[in-house]
């Protein structure tokens, strides 16, 4: 679905990322730990098109990501919820489809919301809504635009501890229901685990200001230094966090993690 | 009706209180130190003023209407395009926007006996320094509204392809509306001032005009009775913008 084939991105003297390759499978979740800083982001923008590769190639199911981006395959979940503050709930989750030229079909809007747990909310703005139902309504709005593949860049980021656990239930839920690609970007490693199939470690590290610096101020840049299969069973509730397989897999993730720093 | 809802709020009552206390004081300054009327009169001489001859102020405030309306529908309208136009125009905006900046701090008035000798005394060249001086604040509450719009709600139209005119239109557009509309309610406030200077230099009608001449016949009570109508048109254009920018903000 997603093929990701010797990708390096370099802004200026800076190099982002470094030799990145990664075959994402349809309907796979794939969730991006690192530190921040480490190119992750830079990796999931590619892959969605907001960056350009400086070498080697990103394809979404055959095709450049500017192609993935004009069919509207691609739906983006970014850490900001990005709603709109004038338009409803409602609006906001149809104004993207509007902006991507389709049908903006507000009853499939209403009862994704609806499924979302946002039953009775449909007209309020966001400035009404909790941290956790604006975020809500950005995932309900990048399923509603009908996407093959999510890509969710520290989503729950803002959200408090408590929050953050319900929504990674629910993320899992409405993945399971709409069976889409999910490449998921995040520095907390249990969310990570939590969450995937598959968990790849990111390592890097931004260039630091200043003559100190090693490598004359470019920073290391962003590889996938370690990748992990989850074999935790699902469907995965809220007993899984506190189960020995779950210790255990984020001890390993966490240990590659700091192996690498 | 129920008593609660008959009694005004304390946002109305305390400022009315004040105003009351305000008139008294002074009607109560000119009756104790005797003051002659025709430096300072007493409240109630304005009052009969405007009362004895409201078609006077009715037609002078008509005509400085006007000028403000016309004058500062013209400023804001160029004000808020030439905003779009540099604003669009990377080029543009670099090379004349530190200017449009810079020119606020230019006194305008000064610029109206310029606009005398060069177009004459009248009512259009009066609308026209009315909109000269309107229009500042609205370029660059325009061009600042226009780069508020976060960079990550156009990351995520850029994500869809959306098209560039609709995200302007739907999403950079209503972002700017706050900023806009805080330049516009500075140019209301300017527009009015701008309509009176204007009636001073370069045409010989309306309210600031009666001020002038009134100035010239020491008619301190007129001065005043054209004072208090000026001030009622202000405040009621400032209303009318704060009502405006109600209607279609989502703040």
């Amino acid at each position: 679905m997603i093929d990701v084939r010797n990708l390096s991105v370099t802004y200026g003297d800076l190099r982002a990322l470094d030799d990145v390759s990664v075959d994402i499978a349809d309907g796979e979740f794939i969730t991006v730990v690192g530190p921040s800083g480490c190119g992750k982001t830079t990796l999931l923008r590619t892959i969605g098109g907001l960056e350009s590769p400086t070498t080697g190639q990103v394809r979404v199911d055959g095709d450049p990501p500017e192609v993935a981006q004009s069919d509207a395959r691609l739906g983006f979940v970014f850490q900001d919820h990005t709603l709109l503050p004038w338009k409803t709930a409602l609006e906001n989750v149809t104004f993207l489809r509007r902006m991507a030229g389709k049908d903006p079909d507000p009853g499939g809007a209403r009862d994704l919301l609806a499924t979302t747990g946002l039953d009775g909310f449909e007209d309020a703005r966001p400035a009404e809504l909790s941290g956790g139902m604006k975020q809500r309504v950005a995932i309900a709005r990048a399923i509603h635009l009908g996407a093959d593949v999510l890509l969710m860049d520290e989503p729950f980021g803002e959200l408090d501890e408590i929050t953050r656990d319900e929504m990674s239930v629910e993320i899992l839920r409405l993945w399971r229901e709409n069976r889409k690609t999910v490449v998921f970007v995040t520095h907390s490693v249990p969310e990570a685990v939590f969450l995937g199939d598959r968990c790849l470690v990111v390592s890097g590290a931004p260039a630091a200001d200043g003559p100190t610096s090693p490598a004359s101020g470019t920073g290391t840049p962003g590889r996938i230094v370690d990748e992990f299969d989850i074999d935790l069973p699902r469907p995965r509730d809220e007993s899984v966090f506190g189960s020995e397989a779950f210790g255990r897999a984020v001890a390993e993730v966490r240990g590659a993690l700091h192996d690498d720093t | 009706m129920s008593v609660a809802e008959r009694v005004p709020a304390p946002g109305v009552v305390l400022p009315v209180s004040a105003l009351v206390v305000a008139i008294a004081a002074w009607w109560a300054l000119t009756v104790a130190l005797a003051i002659p009327p025709f430096l300072l009169p007493p409240p109630a001489a304005v009052a009969a003023r405007l009362a004895g001859n409201p078609d006077l102020y009715l037609t002078n405030a008509v005509t400085t209407l006007r000028k403000i309306l016309l004058g500062g529908a013209v400023g804001i309208g160029a004000g808020f395009g030439i905003a779009l136009v540099v604003w669009a125009v990377p080029v543009l905006e670099r090379a004349v926007y530190p200017y449009l900046v810079a020119a606020r701090v230019l006194p305008k008035i000064a610029v109206a006996p310029i606009f005398l000798i060069y177009f004459g005394v009248g009512f259009e060249t009066a609308l026209l320094f009315v909109a000269l001086i309107v229009f500042f604040p609205v370029v660059v509450g325009t061009a600042a509204g226009l780069d508020r719009t976060p960079e990550s709600h156009l990351d995520l139209l850029r994500s869809v392809d959306a098209d560039p005119v609709r995200i302007f239109l739907a999403v950079r557009l209503p972002h700017a509306i706050p900023d806009v509309f805080a330049g516009a309610k500075q140019s209301v406030t300017l527009a009015v001032v701008g309509a009176v200077v204007a009636e001073w230099i370069l045409s010989n009608d309306g309210l600031g005009s009666l001020i002038l001449v009134a100035s010239e016949n020491v008619q301190v009570d007129v001065m005043l009775a054209a004072l208090a109508v000026l001030l009622c048109m202000g405040l009621l254009l400032y209303g009318g913008v704060t009502l405006c920018y109600r209607a279609v903000a989502w703040q």
